[in-house]
């Protein structure tokens, strides 16, 4: 699994309660006219995609059947999967700050804070094209809420993750809050992630930052480091690691997990949903046009395609995520409803708050950790 | 041919011997240049520069912060007020407090040890404090492991001894997540050992919990532990034993004679283990993370996030600093090393003794001591390695194979842009191969060339330890900048180097320090007259080389050449970086792409590995054993 | 066959970190005779192995020339000079038989007079006396018969110059005596340049056609065995080669062939010194030190002596003089011995 792969942020305004610095923007966009939609559409050729690993070699991905539907939909054109480099998008601004052309059309994938990595370190609203959204007509299926909130609109979502406790009933009772992980009950009982290493810890981080303010959040990771977590380098190791041997009752995980353990067979008592103050953290991905994109009207076409419901339910199922557009315009198993579960509400932290400051909070809150 | 092109092609091939270690030495150069100098140098650049400007001040920042630099962070930034930090360590020292305590060393077990408790006060000892005290103690914990397993290798003959010592350097191919998890498997809670405990009656103990730090130097000895092993053994076995011989019938007890005789003709393998395990676990990055958590971070774990976060140029000052203590570190041992002149003459190790010869030996207190050692290596090494493979087996209904028709699966029906598991094998085999026939001849030249030259070999000897003694991802980093995204030329050209060419060389630079560590020791005790005698007789410097030099230090070459072998298996970041089409995915690759939010097909892949490593160690050992004295 | 001269050679070596070198060779003239057995003698660190591993192209000279026949040698490698090389450790390839290894310079150079290799290697090892030892392990071969393989190995391509470097040093007495008498049949039989690198003064006056007095890196004398044991030049020659007697002292009086020197407060005849100095070094044999001889009296306290078959060696004091007799019986703890003034050999000042 890719190490930056499940961070993102949807808008959901009013779940932020950061000291007043967190505000939501509403669309003041006028630049999101974007690219004008020709006389005439050019869906010849090959369009470049580049994604994650585990769109394209994880087990039963989406990655294949998508290229062969969307294919099937435009036989003049052929879709190309690019593996994401490990850099991930540090590439690809690292490229462009090179003034090298970047040959890729689409970069299916992107994170809120891979957008903030971009303007910070490229001129603002760079590396992507202003999306013309009238020219991807599905967009409007998007759930509210999910629409990344960035101002430059060039990025739009195709699913969505929740970030949420798994927890071994037998073992522990399940926390209602925040402050429940500092008490006794749960000393020396939860595994997080480093939020400098990996996209569920840093999702944790900025869960805990929603929730306490950029003001209280290191106070409050002081008491949980009290009490004995432990934030371990990413979450393969934490789960199928330190979790999976019994290690600690306790892990920042996916609210996902239940239909990967029924379907390896495990005992779902150690496969609970914990949903903290009743929320989960949302990480929608999301997809987007290089500026430099040669097939610009296939990329488009494929945006749109990726939103359709076939498209929505297969990406859903086989990657396991939630579906970015309203139930309506999609239709899941009734097996993936009974074990992925949605938090009653859910929280992010917008671009807007994630610019200029996501660095600070992680590096202040990594070295209260690492100090020695 | 005519006879004018007999004598012409007689002339070149005269030309191309008299000049063979020039060459190789040329390109040997030509190829550090473009695949390691410039990489790094492009990263290094930036600790050094502000906006363009040269300045110092990145290393300033670093050098006076107590998070990287603790209590030294002060000497640092005020270095002439001797008066106060002579104060504040009297203060330190009038703190300590010595008290005899009861503790119980053995969880859940009531058995009381008397414990000199040494309370000393808090010392803040920075990233880079804590980093080398882990170093520290993982380069100790290595060597008591390693140097057991190298005498029994060495001293006693039993049933699969060659095919043990091969596959001495497995663990070394392991990509870190399978070790993280193959240690969890173990060690959990819920693992292997304490499965078997259970069924005496013991635990469960919580071993990872109860000391994370124990762990994780112990996850660094099942890395270095081995590389300690695998270098004393090729040592132990270039011994000169009349020279025990000789001390024994001078009197010498048998102790004394090994003190005195075989302890010094070890003690260069065994340092040289040591300065490695010490630089790998000062660089060490996924392991302490994933088996410790945060509190236990190292200094590569910033650079990895500052590089993330593309703050170049502290990723860099750190990177630099790094590198400054292990070429130090490295110089110090080989002005040692150079001052040990004892010529061997030629390599006659004592005869091997049975292990098992009877059952009254098997029960004599070294034979006993032997096997409990066993024991200990049997939970510490293969027991990770053994979970993991039969995590691969299982899932939570009990046994399945669902994870191998995955990969059967994917190697029959995957398409073109999925990674597919036999090209990643023939491309780890290829690349293996390669680098070995690469890296053999650079480490060697390296060696020839710096052998008894006193102290100008030594600081080219320094330099040629630089693939080991630069951080990873900085290394990493600079391909990428330097290499995939090219350097722009004059008249619109770009320097770019991609490939499975790139890969291969990539590979090589970071395998040869292994051959030139394994065959200089051995180089520099043979007797220059060998050599010399053969130039005198008419052979070149590369055919005294050929004929005499490299029979004699076999040994060291093919421990050398397996360490290639397996770096180049193991190698992960610098594959990736380079191979940008796609095609050139080795084992490590598929194994780390395989990995999902289910871990059985990654642990699959990792499986495969560890079998196609295994096989090819073996080979390797088999194969170059016969040039072997 | 080979005519070797060494002209102003000269051998730097840097010294530690700094700037500063030490000479191992100074100015170093030198012509070896075709087919002569030339020996380099003098204490450890003299220069003498240095100047051999010159010779054979191990070393550059810093300054200065080595040529053999006229040819210089400068940018030769060992390889093309055709010297053979033995060297005090032997240096025989461990991992190749005794056949192999005399046969391995034949890889490189034709056998000479159209043998086969395998033809020159038994000739060679007939030669030394290892007749059947070919399949052996260099291990498996005593001492002496691994210095013989070294000689023989040495010997095969038939080279120009033959180099010995100390290569008895290692063995018994008994054994470098049959083997230094089998070295010097060789070396007539084969008439070949030879020159001989030896610590041991007795091996050099007992083998030698010539040999050079070698002392911190420059030559002291270079002359036959008799004249370097009559008549040495320099004090350090003379104390060096042994059994001399060496005085310093001043000239008192000048009297037609004969001077008149004070020696420590006692006044000693010697034959008249030719320029006009002060101080004066001289040296009389061991021999010729008797107790039946009236002039030049010294009474000298005997500290030890050895028995030497038809003659007894003793040591003492005389004046705090090191002093070394012959005598034909034991002596007293005092002993009074004279000496013929036209004993007496001056010294170079």
């Amino acid at each position: 699994m890719r190490r930056r792969t499940f961070v993102g942020a949807i808008g959901s305004g009013a779940a932020l309660g950061l000291a007043g610095c967190l505000t939501q923007d509403g669309d003041e966009s006028d630049d999101s006219n974007g690219d004008p939609e020709p006389e005439e559409l050019d869906l010849e050729g090959t369009l470049e995609v580049v994604t994650y690993e585990s769109m394209i070699d994880g087990d039963n991905p989406a990655g294949p059947w998508l290229k062969e539907a969307f294919e099937e939909e435009y036989p003049d054109a052929e879709l190309e999967w690019v593996q994401l480099p490990d850099q991930g998008i540090g590439h690809y601004i690292n490229q462009a700050q090179g003034g090298q052309e970047i040959d890729a059309d689409v970069y299916f994938g992107l994170n809120i804070d891979d957008l903030v990595s971009v303007d910070d370190n490229l001129e603002e609203g760079g590396l992507f094209r202003g999306l013309n959204a009238d020219r991807i007509e599905r967009s409007s299926r998007i759930r509210d809420g999910l629409d990344m909130g960035d101002p430059h609109d060039r990025v739009l979502a195709y699913d969505t993750g929740y970030i949420s406790l798994v927890f071994d009933e037998t073992e522990v009772d399940e926390p209602e809050t925040f402050e429940d992980l500092t008490e006794a009950a749960y000393e020396d009982a939860l595994i997080a992630q480093n939020a400098q290493t990996s996209d569920p810890g840093q999702a944790f981080l900025l869960w805990t930052i929603d929730a306490f303010g950029e003001d209280g959040y290191l106070d409050y990771w002081r008491d949980l480091r009290e009490n004995g977590v432990r934030a371990i380098e990413d979450w393969s190791e934490s789960y199928y690691g330190a979790y999976m041997n019994e290690e600690r009752p306790m892990v920042v995980s996916y609210s996902t997990d239940q239909v990967f353990a029924s379907a390896e067979g495990n005992d779902l008592s150690r496969h609970q949903i914990g949903f903290l103050n009743d929320q989960g953290y949302a990480n929608p991905e999301g997809m987007a046009i290089f500026e430099d994109a040669d097939s610009v009207d296939l990329a488009y076409e494929f945006l749109d395609f990726v939103l359709s419901n076939d498209a929505q339910a297969e990406i859903a199922e086989r990657n396991v995520q939630f579906p970015a557009v309203e139930d309506e315009y999609v239709d899941l198993d009734d097996e993936f409803d009974q074990y992925a579960h949605v938090p009653p509400e859910a929280v992010t932290v917008g671009y807007d708050d994630l610019r200029g400051n996501l660095d600070e909070w992680v590096d202040d809150w990594a070295r209260e950790f690492a100090s020695q | 041919m005519s006879a004018t092109g007999r004598v012409a092609a007689g002339r070149v091939r005269a030309w191309l011997e008299r000049h063979a270690i020039g060459l190789t030495a040329l390109v040997t150069a030509g190829i550090l240049v473009v695949m390691l100098y410039l990489p790094v140098g492009v990263v290094f650049v930036e600790a050094v520069l502000e906006d363009g400007t040269p300045t110092l001040g990145h290393f300033a920042d670093v050098l006076t912060d107590p998070f990287y630099f603790g209590i030294l962070a002060d000497v640092f930034a005020e270095p002439l007020a001797i008066g106060t930090h002579l104060g504040s360590l009297a203060g330190w020292l009038a703190a300590i407090s010595i008290s005899l305590t009861l503790e119980y060393p053995l969880p859940g077990v009531d058995l009381p040890v008397p414990w000199l408790a040494v309370d000393t006060p808090g010392v803040r000892k920075g990233l880079f404090g804590f980093t080398a005290y882990q170093a520290a103690l993982s380069t100790v914990a290595s060597v008591v492991l390693g140097l057991p397993a190298a005498y029994v290798l060495a001293n006693y003959e039993f049933y699969g001894r060659r095919t043990l010592r091969s596959l001495t350097i497995l663990p070394f191919v392991m990509p870190g997540i399978l070790v993280a998890v193959g240690f969890y498997a173990m060690f959990g809670r819920a693992g292997t050992l304490n499965g078997l405990l259970g069924t005496v009656g013991l635990g469960p103990y919580a071993f990872i919990e109860t000391s994370p730090l124990a762990i994780v130097i112990l996850a660094h000895a099942f890395y270095n532990a081995p590389l300690v092993a695998r270098l004393t053994v090729a040592a132990w076995e270039s011994v000169d034993a009349r020279t025990v011989e000789t001390a024994r019938s001078l009197g010498a007890s048998e102790r004394r004679a090994f003190r005195d005789v075989v302890v010094p003709q070890l003690a260069p393998a065994v340092l040289t283990g040591a300065l490695l395990t010490f630089i790998f676990t000062f660089m060490t990055f996924p392991i302490v993370l994933a088996l410790g958590g945060l509190q236990l971070a190292t200094v590569e774990v910033w650079i990895y996030d500052r590089i993330q976060r593309l703050d170049y140029a502290e990723a860099a000052t750190l990177a630099i600093l790094e590198t400054i203590l292990s070429l130090g570190l490295t110089y110090a041992y080989l002005r040692y090393e150079s001052a040990q002149t004892g010529f061997a003459r030629a390599p006659s190790p004592p005869p091997k003794e049975r292990l098992v010869p009877d059952l009254r030996t098997a029960l004599s207190p070294r034979r006993l001591a032997i096997f409990g050692y066993g024991l200990v290596a049997l939970v510490l090494f293969v027991g990770p390695m053994a979970s993991l493979v039969v995590g691969g087996f299982t899932d939570g209904s009990g046994l399945t194979l669902r994870n191998y028709s995955f990969l059967l699966e994917r190697q029959l029906e995957g398409a073109s842009f999925q990674t597919l598991p036999l090209p990643a094998i023939r491309n780890s085999l290829l690349f293996g191969v390669a680098t070995l026939l690469i890296a053999v001849p650079m480490g060697v030249v390296i060696s020839v060339l710096t052998a008894r030259t006193g102290r100008s070999g030594t600081i080219v000897d320094t330099l040629a330890m630089l693939p080991l003694a630069v951080s990873g991802i900085v290394f990493g980093i600079g391909l990428l900048q330097g290499l995939v995204f090219g350097i722009p030329l004059p008249g619109g050209w770009r320097f770019q180097v991609t490939g499975a060419v790139a890969i291969v060389v990539a590979h090589a630079v970071a395998a040869y320090p292994f051959v030139t560590r394994n065959v200089s020791p051995l180089l520099t005790n043979l007797d220059p007259a060998m050599t010399e005698s053969a130039r005198a007789l008419g052979a070149s410097r590369f055919r005294a080389l050929f004929d005499v030099e490299l029979p004699l230090v076999a040994n060291g070459i093919v421990a050398g050449a397996a360490f290639a072998f397996a770096i180049s298996i193991g190698e992960f970041s610098s594959t990736v970086i380079l191979a940008s089409g796609g095609e050139s995915y080795t084992m490590p690759v598929a194994v780390e792409r395989y990995l999902g939010r289910r871990s059985g097909p990654a642990i699959a892949m990792g499986t495969l590995l560890l079998a196609v490593t295994a096989a090819s160690f073996v080979v390797i050992d088999r194969v170059g054993g016969r040039y072997e004295l | 066959m080979t005519e070797l001269r060494l002209e102003g050679v000269s051998k730097r070596y840097r010294a530690g970190t700094d700037e500063t070198t030490t000479a191992a060779l100074t100015d170093v003239d030198l012509t070896v005779r075709d087919g002569e057995f030339f020996t380099l003698v003098g204490p450890s660190g003299c220069g003498k192995t240095t100047t051999l591993r010159t010779i054979a192209g191990f070393e550059e000279p810093t300054d200065g020339t080595v040529s053999f026949d006229d040819e210089p040698m400068a940018g030769v490698p060992p390889e093309d000079r055709d010297v053979g090389v033995v060297f005090q450790s032997y240096g025989l390839f461990p991992h190749l038989s005794v056949a192999e290894n005399v046969g391995y310079g034949l890889r490189f150079r034709d056998p000479p007079g159209g043998v086969s290799v395998d033809e020159r290697v038994a000739e060679l090892l007939e030669l030394v006396d290892l007749e059947g030892m070919g399949d052996r392990a260099p291990d498996q071969l005593s001492g002496g018969q691994q210095q013989r393989v070294a000689l023989a190995r040495a010997l095969a391509p038939a080279p120009d110059l033959l180099l010995l470097d100390e290569p008895m040093s290692a063995l018994d007495a008994r054994l470098r005596e049959s083997l230094r008498r089998q070295l010097t049949r060789i070396q007539s039989r084969l008439d070949i340049t030879t020159i001989y690198v030896t610590h041991d003064q007795e091996e050099a006056l007992a083998i030698s056609d010539r040999l050079a007095v070698m002392n911190d890196g420059r030559i002291e004398q270079v002359a036959s065995p008799q004249t370097i044991y009559r008549e040495p030049e320099t004090r350090f020659v003379a104390e060096f080669v042994g059994d001399n007697n060496v005085f310093e002292g001043t000239v008192v009086a000048r009297d037609g062939d004969r001077c008149s020197v004070d020696v420590g407060g006692k006044t000693i005849a010697i034959p008249a010194v030719s320029n006009g100095a002060e101080r004066v070094h001289f040296c009389v044999r061991a021999a010729a030190l008797s107790p039946a001889v009236e002039q030049n009296q010294l009474s000298v306290s005997v500290e030890t002596s050895e028995f030497r078959g038809e003659t007894v060696r003793a040591y003492g004091r005389w004046n705090g003089v090191p002093i070394v007799l012959q005598l034909e019986e034991s002596p007293a703890d005092e002993i009074t011995v004279g000496f013929e003034p036209s004993s007496v050999h001056v010294l170079e000042p």
